[in-house]
C-alpha cells in the first residue's frame, strides 16, 4: 500500500511534471492540420486499445487454460484433502 | 505471505500507470497542438439561430448560409448563438464546437483542399435542425 501510494505521489510530483516539461519545451507547429493530427491520435490510441485488450485476455484464456484441474501440469494444492477448505 | 513472490503484480501496475500516463501525455499534447491558433488567423464570427448559420468576416462582410474562405489562411472561428444551443461543424476538416447563448466559444482550422465541404448543426436544436447546413467554400488565393 505504502508503495502505491508512494508511486501515485510520485507520479504527480516527478513524472507528469517531467512529461510537461518535455512537451512544453517544443513549440506548438503553425499550421498544423488538425484532421492529421486528431486521425493519428486516433489511430494510436486505437492501436494501443486493441493490444492492451488482447494481452489482458491472452492472459486471461491462458491462466484458465493452464490451472485448470484437469491440466497434465496441475498439482494439488496444500490445501486439498485436509479438509481445511470444506466448511 | 512467507515465500510468496508478487513481483508480477508490481510490473502490472507499472506498466498500467506507464500506459496511462502515456497515452494522457500524447492525448494532452494533440489538443494543445490543435488548440494553438495562429497569430495571423483570420476571425471569422459565427452566429447561429435557428435554423440558419451567419457568418461575419473581419471587413464586415456577412454570409448567410454559405462562407467563402481562401486556401493556405488560417481563420478562427468565434461562435455563438442568438436562441438555443447549437454545434458548428464541418466534418471534413473536423472542425466541431458548440455554439452556445451568451458566450463566444472560439475553434480555428486551415484550409488545404479546395472545393465545397458541407456545414452542418450537431447539436438537436428544434424543428428543423437537421436542415440547419451550409456550405463551406473553399477558393484558391488568387
Amino acid at each position: 500500500m505504502r508503495i502505491i501510494i508512494g508511486l501515485m505521489v510520485l507520479s504527480i510530483l516527478v513524472f507528469l511534471p517531467t512529461i510537461q516539461l518535455v512537451f512544453g519545451a517544443e513549440e506548438a507547429a503553425e499550421y498544423i492540420d488538425r484532421r492529421v493530427e486528431i486521425w493519428n491520435l486516433f489511430f494510436r490510441m486505437m492501436t494501443v486499445a486493441f493490444v492492451v485488450g488482447s494481452v489482458v485476455s491472452g492472459t486471461l484464456i491462458w491462466l484458465i487454460w493452464r490451472f485448470r484441474e484437469s491440466h497434465p501440469k496441475a498439482t494439488p494444492t496444500k490445501y486439498e484433502g485436509t479438509g481445511e477448505l470444506d466448511n | 505471505m512467507s515465500g510468496h513472490s508478487n513481483w508480477p503484480e508490481w510490473i502490472y501496475i507499472g506498466v498500467v500507470i506507464a500506459l496511462l500516463v502515456w497515452v494522457g501525455s500524447e492525448a494532452w499534447n494533440i489538443e494543445r497542438l490543435v488548440e494553438h491558433v495562429p497569430e495571423e488567423a483570420k476571425v471569422i464570427k459565427v452566429t447561429g439561430q435557428q435554423w440558419f448559420w451567419t457568418f461575419e468576416h473581419e471587413d464586415g462582410t456577412k454570409e448567410t448560409g454559405e462562407l467563402h474562405v481562401k486556401k493556405g489562411v488560417p481563420y478562427k472561428f468565434e461562435i455563438s448563438s442568438k436562441d438555443v444551443i447549437h454545434s458548428f461543424n464541418i466534418p471534413d476538416y473536423l472542425v466541431l464546437m458548440d455554439a452556445v447563448p451568451g458566450r463566444i466559444t472560439t475553434v480555428w482550422f486551415l484550409p488545404v483542399d479546395e472545393g465545397e465541404f458541407p456545414i452542418q448543426c450537431r447539436e438537436y436544436c428544434g424543428l428543423i435542425h437537421y436542415n440547419m447546413r451550409g456550405t463551406l467554400y473553399v477558393e484558391d488565393k488568387s
